[in-house]
């Protein structure tokens, strides 16, 4: 069997112990990975591989950064800062048509900013923001929708954990990434609220006007939720001068985010505590994938299938954009049956290697897919991100709670389309590190 | 098996527990050496030791993610199985992770006697590291026992039921 074919049977080994037996994602990739380099070279190497990998990785440098920016976002998130940050958008912007559905959605962008989690974003923007919705008798679908969507700007606007893990895998710097999602982040922030008003002007009745509030009550609705932001603004400059790498970024972000939330007297001790074990918890889960990836990527490096299949489409009778598309549409396919971090780690060895063969920006290409996957997070049949909302809003049918997201999927698809016409919106604020 | 359970339950947290505290202490390390080179030099080794410290947390923290059902899996096609099915794929699933993990665990110790034999230091601080390598092989153990009680879980689940 040539290395090629044995490449290919790996990769649908992979898909089908993932997809048949339900392994996690991480194992998975680390069992084949292991089993066809054994295969290719001998089972010594592939132990002594399995052994150095899995050591490697789990002492590298690099890999500290996961757990320090989570630990941040798990600070932020039991301090209740989300909560102060929807009332003080809704304070600005709750006056208006939709106001409410769209101070959800700048909560959203605010706390992504923070926190990199979708899921816990959606679990307490849906504590927070959907009764006051549905006291000014918001439309389920809209108020939902929008909880769904702002929601999965975690992962879009950083510090973002995917962008962090891209980062590392393609060898990119991670500051550009972050500084290439916040320009993606914003516009998509934008096109979502943007939605919500096209959607409460043809459906007036779906978004009544909240309460008037005064300069001074929109002003003070900042205090408590402000600190965060600044400490936010702190870690991106920070980067932007390089006055500190991304790990030390991340400590200095855990570091103040601890002290801002015991000042206000906002974290309690089982806080701090349930912080810390949720922080171990998603940290090594993400570390088990992309030390399974690491493994996978060995066995895919000696067959050398990335290369094959990123000269075999590179000679296709196609254009760039059209297989730019197809490998969007993948994407999309992809991410609504597995989780985005794994599909991103399966693929980016095969389709990263075909972008920057066909020319385009690995900047661009990183914070690009980052944005097409995150779409499965709102779409059946996985959407964790809907069942979480759908879970928690009991008196809406999951059908309504997919529906309303689906009055938001032109805003992503048209922000993919802006940023394949006009890079320069992930492009501009990576190219001011230069 | 209720004393399987307890006994992971137990060091899951302990290991928790103890990764947090490495990480707790990753987090001053680092502001410290931010701090600290702006009037004096950088603390030396300071990657070196956040990597060794990140190793343990990863490491302590592999069987309490397992345990809390925190590693991602793609159980679209699965969770539409019969339960007979279901429970035949659960015990394949844990069996053979169980298996990998173990061989894993006792290839990473073979690595790091490797590392104490050789006497290895460290680059920076001249230390010698193999006991990290070890606490990543314990982890590595510890993950495959909580597999283990996940596979006599799915393989004796008429006493769970009678409960």
């Amino acid at each position: 069997m040539s290395l090629t074919l044995i490449g290919i049977f790996g990769i649908f080994a992979l898909l089908f112990i993932l997809f048949v037996f339900g392994i996690p994602v991480g194992f998975a990739m680390g069992l084949v990975g292991f089993c066809g380099f054994a295969y290719v070279i001998s089972l010594d190497a592939g132990f002594n591989m399995l052994a150095t990998v899995t050591w490697d990785t789990f002492s590298r440098y690099g890999l500290t950064v996961i757990p320090l920016f989570i630990f941040m976002g798990q600070i932020a998130f039991y301090s209740g800062v989300n909560e102060k940050l929807y009332t003080a958008a809704y304070k600005w912007v709750g006056h208006i048509k939709g106001g409410i559905a769209m101070a959800t959605v700048l909560a959203c962008s605010a706390f992504a900013a923070i926190c990199g989690s979708n899921a816990a974003t959606a679990a307490t923007m849906t504590t927070v923001a959907l009764p006051q919705m549905n006291k000014y008798k918001y439309e389920p679908m809209l108020s939902t929708g929008a909880i769904a969507c702002g929601s999965t700007l975690g992962v879009v606007i950083p510090p973002s954990v995917v962008l962090i893990i891209i980062g590392l895998s393609t060898e990119q710097s991670i500051a550009k990434l972050f500084y290439g999602g916040l320009g993606a982040g914003i516009l998509l922030a934008l096109l979502l609220t943007l939605t919500v008003y096209v959607l409460c002007c043809i459906h007036p009745e779906w978004g009544p006007v909240g309460e008037k509030t005064t300069f001074k009550e929109k002003i003070l609705s900042l205090a408590g939720a402000v600190e965060m932001l600044i400490l936010f603004l702190v870690v991106m400059i920070g980067l932007y001068f390089g006055l500190f790498t991304p790990t030390e970024a991340g400590a200095i972000g855990s570091f103040f985010a601890v002290v801002i939330g015991l000042v206000q007297k906002n974290l309690s001790w089982d806080d701090f505590y349930n912080s810390v074990f949720d922080t171990l918890k998603i940290s090594c889960m993400v570390i088990v994938i992309i030390t399974g990836a690491m493994v996978f990527g060995r066995f895919l490096a000696i067959t050398r299938i990335p290369f094959d299949i990123a000269s075999w489409v590179v000679s296709l009778p196609f254009s760039k954009l059209t297989i730019m598309a197809i490998i969007f549409g993948i994407y999309i396919i992809g991410g609504a049956v597995m989780d985005a971090l794994a599909l991103l780690l399966i693929t980016i060895p095969i389709f990263f290697p075909v972008a920057v063969e066909l020319g385009y920006d690995p900047i661009w290409f990183g914070v690009t897919i980052t944005i097409v996957t995150t779409l499965g997070a709102v779409t059946p049949p996985v959407g964790a991100t809907t069942y979480v909302v759908g879970g928690m809003a009991k008196d809406v049918p999951l059908e309504r709670v997919f529906k309303g997201v689906t009055y938001f999927l032109p805003a992503y698809i048209l922000c993919v389309i802006l940023m394949m016409l006009f890079p320069e919106v992930v492009l501009f604020l990576p190219g001011l590190l230069n | 098996m209720d004393l399987l359970i307890k006994i992971n339950k137990f060091l899951n947290k302990l290991l928790t527990l103890t990764g947090g505290l490495f990480l707790i202490g990753m987090i001053l390390l680092t502001c410290a050496n931010i701090f600290i080179r702006q009037f004096y030099i950088p603390i030396r080794g300071t990657f070196e030791l956040m990597g060794y410290a990140g190793a343990v947390v990863t490491a302590f923290a592999l069987g309490y993610t397992q345990f809390t059902n925190g590693h991602i899996s793609v159980d679209v096609l699965v969770n539409t199985y019969p339960k007979p099915l279901k429970r035949t794929v659960s015990i394949i699933n844990h069996g053979v992770c169980c298996m990998f993990f173990l061989v894993t665990s006792w290839h990473i110790v073979q690595k790091a006697l490797t590392l104490k034999n050789a006497g290895e230091l460290s680059e920076t601080l001249r230390i010698i590291y193999y006991p990290f390598t070890l606490a990543v092989a314990f982890g590595c153990f510890i993950l495959a026992l909580a597999l283990f009680t996940d596979l006599l879980k799915a393989i004796l689940p008429q006493k769970e039921a009678l409960k």
